[in-house]
């Protein structure tokens, strides 16, 4: 693991109106890692992602990548949401392209990324179909590819396997730790979901809400690749013991 | 490499196959014109049973007769009321989504403007066409406003409402990605509002027809569909009234269809689960072969 870091934040918080949805956070997030953020409604994890994202100022802070400040500014993470956001109207290839012909134009290279990507992922015989076509573990990959093709380094993913049922959620976890391994990007993951906290994870922090806040900072030593064995992997139940307890009122 | 790839399971009706094609067909073509016939056949039917004067309803066929054989003199009048609806119709739907499209982006003007909006439907039509002729005289434009004036209002309502329902975390995706909001109006929010914007165009349309006859009747000096008709009724020729009344919902009608028709094409993605081919010209040799 590189130990650089590529996200920064130096007391950014947020209030609304009367709720502390952030408390001044500090944080540190090394290049390549991927991280879990673990905390019930409220917690102020969203909030996180939007100031990160740039579609919320910070009452106050700073956000930087790679040493740079780009608080408020947007155009510098990949993200997604537990909604996929494919738009009905283009098909398979073109939601993957989407972020490139928003800022300018969809090249033939893009194009050929895009059903390369498809491709490698498993999608390839969909690329001319309509996002109604397919089911919704397909329309999360199709999201999560829009999301690496737009080489954005940081992934800012906000409960992406949220809808799905238990039993695609698990491959979408495996997958998603496979393409993260391929591609190298560091990964910010927001869940309510403790295992898959753990599962994916180098780093769990666990927020609570009211003031929404970081309560403890883990670092998971589970070896990869991770499997289903991970599951029941002792080490694994004491890190889920522990952030359970945290998540329920106790101290760490 | 992902172990996980499932077989598809395609929602929807799947390219169409020759069968589908036929009975396709003959669900869309073929029911509406059987209700078509069987109004026709009840038509005859009544005016057969009951021994229908025939200065009071003629039979269907001496309404198409009367058309038929005063062709040449009809044609023009239809082709009259065709332009007025056109044009009506093209100017209404331009208006129409303008104004949608302001008072969505100026809420203050969306305040201000939306009563005088209201306003504007609750004048009776009729009323309108004198006035109108007063500033405009008898030409086509009057017909035109009056058109446009029925047209423009759906429209409005329906692409604001579709603007102000698009889905505000696909927008604040697209300012992830950095995309400036003119392309994210075009790309995004436009699209996103096709849907209701046609239910709007679906409904003018129905209305258009109506609006140019309305505008004829009161703003006609010399030749038109409705004063024909009017002259016909004076001359209680019974079979042209009825003859003229079904070649305006002919007009009508096919109105209608062809936006409905221009709707099905602008959005194929409503009712199919593969893009059509030609859609795109760099179809690519590394296309996997199916």
């Amino acid at each position: 693991m590189k130990a650089s870091a590529i996200l920064e934040l130096r007391d950014v918080g947020k209030v609304f109106g009367d709720t502390v949805a952030l408390e001044p956070t500090t944080l540190t997030v090394d290049e390549g890692s991927f991280v879990a953020i673990v905390g019930p409604s409220g917690c102020g994890k969203s909030t996180m992602f939007n100031i990160i994202a740039g579609l919320l100022s910070p009452d106050g802070g700073e956000v930087r990548l790679h040493d740079q400040p780009v608080t408020g500014a947007t155009g510098h993470v990949g993200y997604m949401l537990q909604k996929d956001l494919l738009v009905p109207w283009r098909t398979v290839e073109d939601n993957i392209t989407m972020a490139k012909r928003l800022t300018g134009r969809v090249s033939a290279a893009d194009r050929a990324e895009a059903r390369r990507v498809a491709r490698q992922y498993g999608l390839g015989e969909f690329l001319r179909h309509y996002p109604s076509a397919l089911s919704g573990g397909m329309r999360q990959r199709v999201a999560f590819m829009r999301t690496l093709v737009t080489h954005q380094p940081l992934l800012l993913l906000d409960e992406p396997f949220g809808a799905l049922d238990a039993q695609t959620r698990l491959e979408m976890q495996q997958w998603l730790l496979q393409v993260w391994k391929d591609t190298e990007r560091t990964v910010l993951f927001i869940t309510h979901d403790v295992d898959e906290s753990i599962f994916l994870s180098d780093r769990v922090l666990v927020m609570s809400p009211r003031p929404g806040r970081v309560v403890a900072d883990i670092v998971n030593p589970l070896a990869r690749p991770r499997t289903v064995d991970t599951l029941v992997d002792p080490q694994f139940v004491t890190i889920k013991a522990r952030i359970m307890h945290l998540l329920h009122g106790g101290d760490a | 490499m992902s172990g996980f790839v499932r077989p598809a399971a395609p929602r929807r009706r799947d390219r169409a196959t020759p069968e589908s094609v036929t009975r396709k067909v003959a669900r869309n073509v073929g029911v509406p014109l059987l209700s078509i016939v069987l109004l026709l056949a009840l038509w005859q039917g009544i005016v057969v049973y009951f021994h229908v004067a025939p200065y009071i309803a003629p039979r269907p066929r001496q309404a198409v007769l009367a058309v038929t054989q005063n062709w040449s003199t009809l044609w023009p009048l239809v082709l009259g009321t065709i332009r007025e609806t056109v044009y009506g119709f093209i100017a209404g739907a331009a208006l129409g989504i303008g104004l949608g499209v302001i008072m969505a982006k100026v809420p203050v003007l969306q305040r201000l403007v939306y009563p005088v909006l209201v306003l504007s439907q609750a004048v009776p039509i009729i009323a309108l066409a004198a006035p109108l002729v007063l500033i405009l005289g008898f030409s086509v434009t009057p017909k035109v406003v009056i058109v446009a004036w029925i047209v423009f209002f759906p429209v409005t309502v329906n692409v604001l409402d579709g603007l102000s329902h698009v889905d505000q975390d696909l927008v604040n995706l697209a300012r992830v990605y950095g995309a400036p909001r003119w392309r994210t109006f075009i790309q995004i929010e436009i699209p996103a509002t096709a849907t209701p914007l046609f239910s709007g165009l679906k409904i003018g349309a129905t209305y258009a027809v109506t609006g140019a006859i309305i505008g004829e009747l009161a703003a006609s000096d010399g030749s038109s569909l409705a004063l024909y008709q009017e002259h016909a009724n004076t001359n209680l020729n019974t079979a042209a009234v009825y003859g003229t009344t079904m070649l305006m919902t002919v007009i009508g009608i096919s109105w209608f269809l062809l936006v409905v028709g221009a709707e099905v094409f602008a959005t194929p993605w409503q009712r199919r689960t593969v893009a059509r081919r030609w859609r795109r010209g760099d179809r690519s040799e590394d296309e996997p072969a199916r």
